[in-house]
């Protein structure tokens, strides 16, 4: 093991990494990790997240670098590196209760404070009733609970979540989010947390990545990589709609892109100044409970726009109608 | 369960019942026609109780030493794609399917080269058994670890257990029932050979060799008690087994 000059504040540092699986290529993959930070990893099913993570773990053997608090760790193996990892299938030991999964890694490590910890674990993930039942016996949200309480019993630095929560019923999951918020802080650890999932993504990131066919496309603070997309793979993917060329704005720049809320567009006769202005011919018109789901067709492209049932009161707009569409240039998104 | 189901479930019953009849006859006409009395006199003749704890001892050691010896290789092959894996998974099936009296004819021809005492010995009959039974356990091992999740070991790994750590602790407590079914599957498979035995070492008689002999000499008045003593020891010994895993379950 090997020390590089590394920042304190850097817990994961990953160089060039680099895995082929079949027809599967994952990387190169560079991109760094600060202490005691929740960093979300979003990728679709099938981009790479899990061999990421199991790369990172070490399970999978994959040419580049990974530096741990300065340290490489690309050769060392897994039971050495003191990564904890969780599986969106709990993976929980079936030759073992609850009591036992959770303690596993007393036999292996010398966990400090082991009594104590356990019996903290415990309350805090409030698995207290459970911990003499069979595995077999357990709901969903309840293995999931225990598989993390086993990972973190292990007192590991980094926790590495693959898809925590998608096989978790919805009524646990706000309260297994909250939890995993809490770890951070509470045991002094960072974690790295893969998901297709937005609204986990935005309520536990402090940072994200996106991860699309084995490529790190976007990396950086919560709020940037989920309002200000890098580029037009990230933006479709996170769902960004009315994706078009800068050029219909009037733009030069060729290969540039920018998007617009369907809430923020508007429609009237009148051409207007300040705003951009696009005169349009309605394709179809959709009724939804308060608002229309209005496709308005402006020379090639078609804009998609959500506008209240109260907006269209006496304009009578039909299919086939031409009048304008309006968009603030604040609401524009430049990608 | 639907009244309409019950003409499908009896003509089932029926044709699965003679199999059953058919199977069991000649067991339950044996015990019957043999008596409890000559099945006990015979236990104590001394020939026949040591025969048959040779051929249970016998098939045990085969069976240990496959347990050491096959238990990892059938962990690779469950594990692991290498080069020539297929070519490996059909020769260890090769003993299932040859006569079982040329499989003696090649562990002849193979060990009895003055370095092992192999003919007439116990180490021959082991050999023997070993060599017609031991795909039963490296398959049944086989089967056992692909049921058993690799995330399993995976996640023992990064909670600190080294692989043999893993194996030990997640890995072989989980596949456990089809290592055991298979293990009895060779050793019982073992308690039956003879044509392998019988060409290695004549004597000291297995109980299969033994019946052969009374039969041929003394005729089946004689062989049968023998033939019902090893089916009794060899039933109680394979029911006590299962019950002690399905105990332990």
């Amino acid at each position: 093991m090997k020390a590089t000059g590394f920042s304190s504040q850097l817990m994961l540092k990953i160089e060039d990494l680099f895995l082929k699986r079949g027809s599967f290529v994952l990387g190169k993959l560079s991109f760094e990790v600060p202490k005691h930070s929740y960093f979300v990893i979003l990728g679709k099913t099938g981009s790479g997240k899990t061999m990421l993570l199991e790369s990172i773990a070490g399970i999978q053997s994959a040419e580049g670098s990974i530096y741990f608090d300065g340290v490489d760790m690309s050769k060392v193996a897994v039971q050495k590196r003191n990564f904890g990892f969780v599986y969106q299938d709990f993976i929980l030991f079936p030759n073992m209760s609850v009591e036992k999964n959770i303690r596993y890694s007393a036999r292996y490590r010398d966990i400090k404070d082991s009594e104590a910890l356990f019996e903290d674990i415990v309350q805090f993930l409030r698995i207290e009733d459970i911990l003499h039942r069979d595995i077999k016996h357990l709901s969903g949200g309840e293995k999931q609970r225990v598989a993390i309480a086993r990972a973190i019993f292990s007192r590991p630095k980094l926790l590495l979540l693959d898809e925590p929560l998608s096989a978790v019923d919805p009524t646990f999951r706000n309260s297994i989010m909250k939890s995993l918020k809490d770890i951070v802080k509470r045991y002094d650890m960072t974690i790295i947390h893969v998901t297709h999932n937005f609204r986990e993504a935005s309520f536990l990131a402090d940072r994200v990545g996106v991860l699309l066919d084995g490529k790190m496309q976007q990396v950086g603070p919560t709020y940037e990589v989920l309002n200000k997309p890098k580029n037009i793979e990230v933006a479709k993917f996170l769902g960004f709609k009315n994706i078009f060329p800068t050029t219909i704005l009037g733009f030069d720049q060729h290969n540039r892109y920018f998007s617009v809320d369907p809430n923020k567009i508007t429609f009237g006769e009148k051409t207007r100044e300040g705003v951009y202005c696009f005169a349009c011919e309605i394709e179809n018109i959709l009724g939804i409970s308060d608002h229309y789901k209005v496709f308005a067709k402006v020379g090639e492209d078609t804009f998609f726009c959500k506008v209240h049932k109260s907006a269209f009161e006496g304009k009578e707009l039909k299919d086939g109608d031409k009048t304008n569409i309006y968009i603030e240039k604040k609401d524009v998104a430049f990608i | 369960m639907m009244i309409k189901d019950r003409g499908f479930l009896l003509i089932f019953a029926f044709l699965g019942s003679i199999l059953v009849l058919f199977l069991m006859m000649p067991l339950i006409k044996l015990f019957v026609s043999v008596g409890f009395l000559d099945i006990f006199t015979t236990m104590q003749d001394k020939e026949v109780y040591e025969s048959i704890f040779l051929t249970l001892k016998s098939s045990f050691y085969a069976v240990l030493f496959v347990c050491i010896t096959g238990i990892p290789l059938a962990y690779l092959i469950a594990r692991y794609d290498f080069w020539g894996k297929s070519l490996l998974e059909s020769m260890l099936d090769i003993p299932v399917m040859v006569p079982h009296t040329a499989a003696g004819i090649a562990l002849l021809v193979a060990f009895s080269n003055g370095y092992f005492d192999f003919i007439d010995t116990t180490t021959g009959i082991v050999s023997a058994m070993m060599f017609l039974s031991a795909p039963f356990l490296i398959n049944g091992a086989k089967e056992g670890f692909k049921k058993v999740d690799t995330k399993y070991e995976h996640v023992a790994r990064t909670l600190g257990a080294s692989p043999m750590g893993a194996f030990f602790s997640i890995v072989l407590p989980n596949a456990r029932n089809d290592i055991i079914n298979g293990a009895l599957m060779m050793w019982s498979r073992g308690l039956g050979e003879f044509g392998a035995v019988v060409i290695i070492a004549y004597h000291p008689m297995v109980a299969p060799v033994l019946i052969y002999d009374r039969f041929n000499n003394f005729g089946l008045k004689y062989s049968a008690p023998v033939a019902t003593d090893m089916i009794l020891v060899s039933v109680c010994l394979f029911l006590a087994v299962r019950f002690v895993n399905n105990r332990l379950r």
